[in-house]
């Protein structure tokens, strides 16, 4: 075969059923780019409307891209398409995990890997390059994450990088990861690999990622977008005041600064000035145990770590030692939300009534511990508030067989003791009892016991879909309808940071605004939080680039808490950054001269077939009514105030339609039902997708 | 770092006597990394003179520092080699990144590695002291000790890629590339190695032997 550059151009397919392994090349889906849009169109191509996501006819794709394992920053992330079991409809999504496995997919000469079909005994998936083999996993089964990989990693040797699953996803519960280096989780596809017993994959790649371009221009471009880099989120101004800097935020996840540690290293490392132009601190600059946990967390970093060729380490290494008394490991790592859920289950709060103290600093790192070893998912932190609604209304008390009733720990919980959670996540991993529904997802528990419909209005409980079940992430609080359209877009929650990463940069808002008035055409695309306008033609167009980039990232794979580089901590610079980064780095990897405009392009292919999917699999072109609703409390929070003054981020409803009708426009979707129409899907080089549809009469 | 900056650095270094006396007296109790204490072991001394006079400096690694992003491994070939290729790379953090050196163990959980103790040791070359595993193992002669830096190199023309030295490195640093069939090795990037320079925690540093004992005896800790 002749040299591949940027992809490795082949795609690996397992039959579990027949046990047939095969290749095939990359290159009749490159208009997809790889990662999320190579899942999508092989989801479109082969799993038929009606497959429910445990069917054996469900398959599971593992997606690299063509920038994944050329070592440019923040190109470790790997994505995994199929359908998801908390969703009602089991409408497709994908979901993705940082660390190494994808660059090592990538190593071995695989772009991506298709699962299909179902083994009858426990398996798992051995892959040496070329050499694949479906291996016997009746040892495996039954065994946490963690040991899971360390054996994988026993029989391949080093240099293994292993995905797996844990117990919740062998027992098919809804809320199941898939997991690779320790702390990292895709979540909700674990249960398909369960149904399908394929336990784990165990990857060691020894090739090389070739790139098409001269490699000291790669070199100077890989240098050039060091210097436009920013902390975690790419924020690009620090927390506090430093020597160097012209702004400072205490929200800025860059905390890094004199006398703040990695306090658990020996001997501990100073986090130091880290200024902008030093490529020796980039990793130094988000010390992110202090930012999740606060100051008690900063004795107990280790050290920062995360993903393959990412210089900016997000997920805290700690060293908690009370786990052991739990029978954990006392060594922990996780980020944000892998911290967060477990504290979302302790509903009663912690013992010492201390959000940030020693009890909640150890309950959520026991939880992390729980949720990544049996394999967990929280639905972005969804799980808590749903135990939350059934504790507090009383139906647990309802629902519950009385012995089951009496054998939760409820005492512990009351009392903010962490170890309720060690019950609580087995109950969930292993479906024990009538408790473990609240492993199904917010619309299938809230369904089977009957929720009231405040369950849907009440803010407290922060559902943003009522139709799909899925919660707030970074919705109408951030960056008013742009936030709130981003959310309504997909079938799970949104996983978009585009937008959040800029308005969360640190910079002052009339900064933003003029940066974004030269991105977005005018200052208007951004809102002044907490003092919205009504929706206009440059939030939609905001919108649509932040989901354009997103799927991009999700394709390429770049990792999109970090990418696009809208913003930069240089002064010198105005804080622009450059956001043709992406498509300067693909052409050099791939030697195809991609512009911004063509590879954003491929982005709003790949967006408008997700789209495409959720029409053909819901059997409606009505997306508007059907899949794009918002919760009522989005409307009707801050019951005394009228959208559009100063000090709530409420939406107003008649507001919301129109931004719905501006963003479909944008899109090129049917301005009425939000549909992809048929001359759209003819210009993005869909019209296989545009026939398939109108023979199912779903064209608008 | 410029051409004179360069000049500079090799002209600080000590001599190799000096560096030996050192390493033979005052390494027992000293706190350093499992990489370093490798290093001062291949170093016991002998004041014989031979064709392989001793490297004037090093590229050593503080595992307290890496965070292993591997970001070392792929600069290292994309610099050298035009490619993205850790297999080849001539700093080793992938091999130790989940487990720590040699794998999993039963109790790994408190070993080194990301599912352990959380400690990440990148490897790095030692450029031995003569006799030169690699050198002594090359039937080409093909590794020699380049003329500034005492760095061992291999001569790519010379290199026939059959192996031999990769198998005879007592570090399992050297690399055969089946793609071009040659070997690679470390050769500290002519003086100023692109991984050091790139490292985004400071976790690799490109250290005159002076330096390495002043630090140790000053800090107990290599960059501390």
């Amino acid at each position: 075969m002749s040299k591949a550059y940027g992809w490795a151009g082949s795609i690996l397919r397992v039959n579990l059923t027949t046990g047939v392994i095969s290749a095939e090349e990359t290159s009749k889906y490159k208009n997809y780019i790889g990662g999320m849009g190579f899942g999508y169109r092989i989801m479109w191509d082969e799993v038929p409307v009606g497959t429910k996501p445990f069917d054996a006819e469900n398959k599971v794709i593992f997606g690299a891209g063509p920038l994944t394992g050329t070592g440019m920053p923040c190109s470790g992330r790997t994505n995994i398409t199929s359908l998801l079991p908390s969703n009602p409809y089991h409408l497709i999504t994908d979901s993705h995990m940082g660390g190494h496995f994808s660059p090592a997919m990538k190593y071995a000469g695989w772009d991506a890997i298709i699962i299909e079909g179902a083994s009858d005994k426990p398996v798992w998936l051995k892959i040496e390059n070329d050499n694949v083999s479906i291996e016997d996993a009746s040892g495996l089964w039954g065994k946490g994450t963690f040991d899971t990989t360390a054996e994988v990693t026993k029989m391949m040797g080093d240099n293994t990088h292993v995905a797996c699953i844990g117990q919740a996803g062998e027992n098919m519960v809804n809320l199941a990861t898939i997991m690779t280096g320790k702390s990292h989780s895709a979540g909700g596809h674990g249960g398909i690999l369960g149904s399908k017993k394929l336990k784990a994959i165990g990857i060691r790649g020894t090739k090389p990622v070739n790139i098409a371009g001269d490699r000291s221009e790669w070199i100077e471009l890989d240098k050039y977008m060091m210097s436009l880099i920013g902390a975690n989120n790419q924020h690009v101004v620090p927390n506090s005041p430093q020597p160097w800097a012209e702004y400072h935020n205490p929200g800025s996840r860059w905390t890094g600064k004199e006398g703040l540690y990695w306090g658990g290293a020996n001997p501990p490392v100073e986090t130091g000035v880290c200024d902008p132009h030093d490529m020796n601190s980039v990793g130094l600059r988000t010390q992110k145990g202090v930012f999740d946990h606060g100051p008690l967390a900063e004795d107990l970093t280790v050290r920062m770590g995360g993903c393959q060729a990412c210089p900016v380490r997000c997920h805290s290494q700690l060293k908690v030692s009370k786990l052991k008394d739990y029978g954990f490991s006392e060594y922990i790592a996780n980020t944000c939300m892998g911290y967060f859920s477990p504290g979302g289950i302790m509903i009663k709060g912690w013992s010492d009534g201390e959000g940030r103290g020693e009890v909640a600093l150890l309950g959520r790192t026991l939880g992390a511990s729980l949720a990544d070893d049996y394999g967990v998912w929280c639905n972005y932190g969804q799980i808590g508030r749903d135990f939350k609604y059934a504790y507090e209304k009383g139906i647990l008390e309802k629902v519950l067989p009385k012995d089951e009733y009496d054998s939760i720990p409820w005492d512990k919980l009351e009392a903010g003791d962490p170890e309720f959670l060690v019950d609580f996540y087995r109950r969930i991993a292993f479906k024990e009892g009538e408790l473990s529904h609240l492993g199904e997802g917010a619309s299938w528990v809230s369904k089977r016991w009957n929720f009231g419909e405040d369950f849907y209005t009440d803010n407290a409980y922060k559902i943003w879909s009522p139709q799909m079940g899925f919660p707030v992430h970074h919705s109408n609080e951030a960056a008013s309808q742009v936030g709130a359209l981003i959310s309504c877009m997909f079938n799970r929650d949104a996983q978009c940071h585009t937008h959040i990463n800029f308005t969360g940069s640190g910079l002052p808002i009339e900064l933003q605004r003029e940066i974004a008035g030269e991105v977005w055409g005018s200052p208007d695309a951004l809102d002044i939080p907490k003092n919205y306008t009504p929706m206009n033609e440059y939030k939609a167009k905001f919108a649509k680039w932040s989901i354009v980039r997103n799927v991009l990232h999700d394709s390429l794979t770049l990792c999109n808490w970090m990418w696009p580089m809208t913003l930069s901590p240089l002064k010198e610079r105005g804080y622009r950054g450059d956001t043709s980064l992406e498509s300067k780095f693909l052409t050099l990897a791939t030697g195809i001269n991609f512009t911004e405009a063509e590879l954003d392009l491929a982005g709003e292919r790949i967006f408008t077939l997700h789209r495409a999917m959720t029409v053909k699999q819901m059997g409606t072109i009505d997306m508007r009514n059907q899949h794009d609703r918002i919760a009522d409390w989005v409307f009707d929070d801050d019951p005394d105030v009228k959208p559009f003054t100063e000090g709530t981020d409420k939406l107003d409803r008649e507001d919301m339609e129109l931004a719905l009708t501006m963003f479909y426009k944008e899109m090129g979707w049917d301005e009425k039902t939000g549909a992809p129409t048929k001359e759209t899907l003819v210009r993005l080089g869909l019209s296989d997708v545009a026939d398939q549809l109108a023979e199912l009469k779903l064209l608008p | 770092m410029s051409h004179e900056e360069k000049m500079g650095f090799w002209e600080k270094t000590s001599n190799r006597r000096e560096f030996l006396k050192f390493s033979g007296k005052t390494v027992a109790g000293v706190t350093v990394s499992a990489t370093l204490l490798s290093l001062l072991t291949g170093c016991q001394d002998t004041a014989s003179v031979s064709g392989f006079p001793l490297a004037t400096g090093l590229l050593i690694s503080d595992s307290t520092r890496c965070s292993g992003c591997r970001r070392c491994e792929t600069i290292c070939t994309m610099n050298n080699d035009g490619k993205a290729d850790p297999n080849i790379a001539r700093v080793k953090v992938g091999r130790n990144y989940n487990f720590g050196p040699g794998g999993p163990k039963n109790d790994f959980h408190n070993k080194a590695g990301n599912y352990g103790n959380l400690e990440i040791i990148p490897d790095t070359c030692q450029q031995c002291k003569d006799p030169v595993p690699c050198a002594e193992a090359c039937p080409m002669e093909a590794i020699y000790a380049e003329e500034k830096t005492g760095t061992r190199v291999v001569d790519t023309e010379k290199c026939v890629g059959c192996g031999m030295c990769a198998s005879q490195c007592p570090f399992k640093m050297i690399t055969v590339d089946e793609d071009e069939k040659k070997a690679k090795k470390c050769f500290l990037c002519d003086g100023d190695p692109s991984c050091a320079k790139m490292c985004p925690t400071a976790a690799l540093k490109l250290v005159p032997w002076k330096e390495v004992h002043a630090t140790i005896q000053k800090n107990k800790h290599l960059f501390a």
